[in-house]
């Protein structure tokens, strides 16, 4: 009998593994294979070697690796991975994970403390994990009198929100294979005013769950986001304009594609500081977190939320935050553009796969590409890299601030957006347009 | 789909303009009203004019009605507003509907937008600026004064006199 399980059985323990092995294979049988055979309809499975990978042929991969290299192609270029996984929701979600855990970490380095510690071995690099579990698993506590409705909604909504305006980013280059097409989720001609399109919803949504949660607290962190956002948006909107005077487009590839000699950050820099500060305002950031001011207001707009729809408000201002410094890297830091720092793929093993002397075996010769051309080409890695080096130093300079500054009071904070920033933000256009009239810099076609 | 996605949208425009008059609580009637302008954006995104689409959410979901939301809430309905409860209102307000209606309808059939060829290229927004800096400049600078006037209108209504600087 031993102590943590007293009530042991061998043939207690045989009947569970048995049980289970049943359920196990009557559900695969019954919803997980006809599941996929459904499935299989609908998705346009690729040619491998001029024949149809059929289901039977799937599972020969498990042998036969090599195969699936079409596979993954033909996966990693639909739309739904562009959408859900890289450009998209899941990069910036992780992007974003990893700001929570380096803000909390870096801002105890800077007030000298140690931060998070003990989950995980190294500096607490599982803080993370446990507090998602700990959000997951909490109740959620919906107020009594709320309008409950938009109180459930107003998370998901935020997040969406969030998610559409990461979607407008351009990440990183394509390839000759991709007809040059970037690697962002929608490429639009008027992605700019996409993007201004969407930051005005993030106002509504916060005045609407501030409302709808029916409580003091909330309210006033609303309306006080609300006067925040919509003043901060005008001096926002303003201070991106010299770059399209500049550009003469409205596309945000585009507007990549015409910084590969010098970031307009050198020729606007007053425009950069204005959308800094802007952005800063937009992103309730510190000094300007009066939203959610908790000395003042416990957690101003957050305050009813509790459990995951907490979890989700976070993620999505986490999200939005990335790409606010994605968009000022877009705009101001040349984006993906940058020196040649990672190597080329050695052209033996594009031609022949990876060849160990003296081993065989079907492992050994997976081609990591098909017909020559490269999965995920050179030129695609170093635009990520020099994409996701930049972010992270915006976002590092966002995170700093939160350190350094105390918050500031709302008159001033109006003061600062309404008399100051917009002011700037004209003598960034004038700025731009004597540029552009000198005759220094002017966009293709406009003289 | 075109046609699905065009009922769709078209569903929702006229539902949420329903809505915006005829519900009670006037938040929802706000959202409704939101959900009716960005059904008119979804009509400019089938139009090929995505400019266009995108100004209206900026400008009409985004701005207009985030005020008439910061309005509602900071006004008690009771206050304003008395209930008047009169059938006749109604029908009248349904009448006026069908003859204004009837009568955008004649002069929308009447314009000649029968001759109107579908499957041309869409309209470039530089093409709208050059348009709006060259032929139709004098409308432009109107719009302008007209928007210079109400903003300095809007400035001197909302001067505060017993406000002293730096006391």
């Amino acid at each position: 009998m031993s102590v943590i399980a007293p009530k042991f059985r061998l043939g207690y323990f045989l009947k569970g593994i048995i049980d289970n092995a049943l359920w196990i294979i009557v559900l695969v049988t019954l919803i997980v294979v006809p599941l996929i055979q459904v499935l299989l309809i609908y998705i346009n499975l690729p040619v491998v070697d001029g024949e149809l990978l059929t289901p039977f042929l799937a599972f020969t991969l498990i042998f036969h690796p090599e195969l699936a290299v079409p596979l993954v192609e033909a996966i990693i270029r639909s739309d739904l991975f562009h959408i859900a996984a890289f450009p998209g929701f899941g990069f910036a979600a992780l992007m974003a994970a990893a700001v929570i855990f380096v803000e909390r970490k870096m801002l105890a380095k800077l007030q000298l403390r140690v931060g998070p510690f003990y989950c995980g071995k190294i500096e607490g690099i599982f803080q993370l994990i446990a507090d998602g579990i700990k959000l997951v698993s909490k109740e959620i506590i919906i107020p009594d009198k709320a309008d409950k409705p938009i109180f459930w909604v107003a998370p998901l909504l935020f997040v969406g929100a969030a998610a559409a305006f990461v979607a407008l980013i351009p990440v990183a280059p394509g390839g000759e294979e991709f007809d040059n097409m970037p690697w962002v989720v929608a490429d639009l001609d008027v992605g700019l005013i996409a993007v201004f399109a969407v930051i005005g919803f993030f106002p509504i949504i916060t005045v609407l769950s501030a409302w709808s949660s029916n409580s003091k607290y909330p309210f006033i962190g609303g309306i006080r986001a609300l006067h925040q956002m919509v003043s901060f948006e005008i001096p926002l909107i303003l201070s991106l304009l010299g770059v399209v005077i500049l550009t003469g487009t409205l596309n945000l590839n585009e507007i990549v594609q015409s910084q590969t000699s010098f970031p307009w950050i050198l020729f606007l820099p007053v425009g950069a500081i204005v959308f800094f500060i802007a952005m800063l305002a937009e992103l309730e950031r510190i000094p300007f977190d009066l939203p959610e001011a908790e000395s003042e207001i416990v957690a101003g707009w957050l305050t009813e939320f509790s459990g995951m729809m907490y979890g989700l408000v976070q993620l999505g201002s986490y999200v939005k935050l990335y790409a606010f410094a994605a968009l000022f890297v877009t705009i101001f830091l040349a984006g993906y553009n940058g020196p040649s720092i990672y190597p080329d793929f050695p052209q033996d093993i594009i031609d022949d796969g990876i060849i160990i002397p003296g081993m065989t075996g079907p492992l050994l010769t997976v081609k990591p590409f098909t017909d020559g051309t490269a999965v995920l080409d050179q030129e695609m890695i170093n635009g990520l890299i020099w994409f996701v080096l930049k972010t992270a130093a915006v976002i590092f300079f966002i995170l700093l601030i939160r350190g350094v500054f105390p918050r500031v009071r709302i008159d001033m904070l109006l003061h600062i957006g309404w008399y100051k920033l917009i002011g700037l933000a004209f003598v960034n256009i004038f700025i731009a347009l004597g540029l552009l009239y000198s005759g220094i810099l002017a966009p293709a076609g406009a003289f | 789909m075109a046609d699905a996605l065009f009922l769709g949208i078209a569903v929702l425009t006229i539902g949420g303009a329903i809505a915006a008059l005829e519900l009670r609580s006037l938040i929802y009637g706000s959202i409704a009203l939101m959900g009716m302008l960005g059904g008119i954006a979804g009509f400019f995104v089938m139009l090929d004019s995505p400019f266009v689409a995108m100004f209206q959410i900026a400008v009409y979901v985004g701005s207009i009605a985030v005020l008439i939301l910061f309005t509602v809430m900071l006004v008690k309905r009771e206050l304003i507003f008395k209930k008047i409860e009169d059938p006749r209102r109604k029908f009248a307000g349904i009448g006026l509907m069908l003859i204004t209606m009837v009568a955008v309808g004649a002069v929308i059939l009447d314009s000649g937008i029968h001759t109107i060829t579908t499957g041309e290229d869409p309209v470039d927004f530089r093409d709208i600026g050059v348009d709006f800096l060259t032929y139709y400049w004098p409308a432009l600078i109107l719009m302008a004064f007209i928007l210079a006037g109400s903003v300095m209108g809007a400035l001197v209504l909302a001067r505060r006199e017993d406000f002293v600087e730096n006391e």
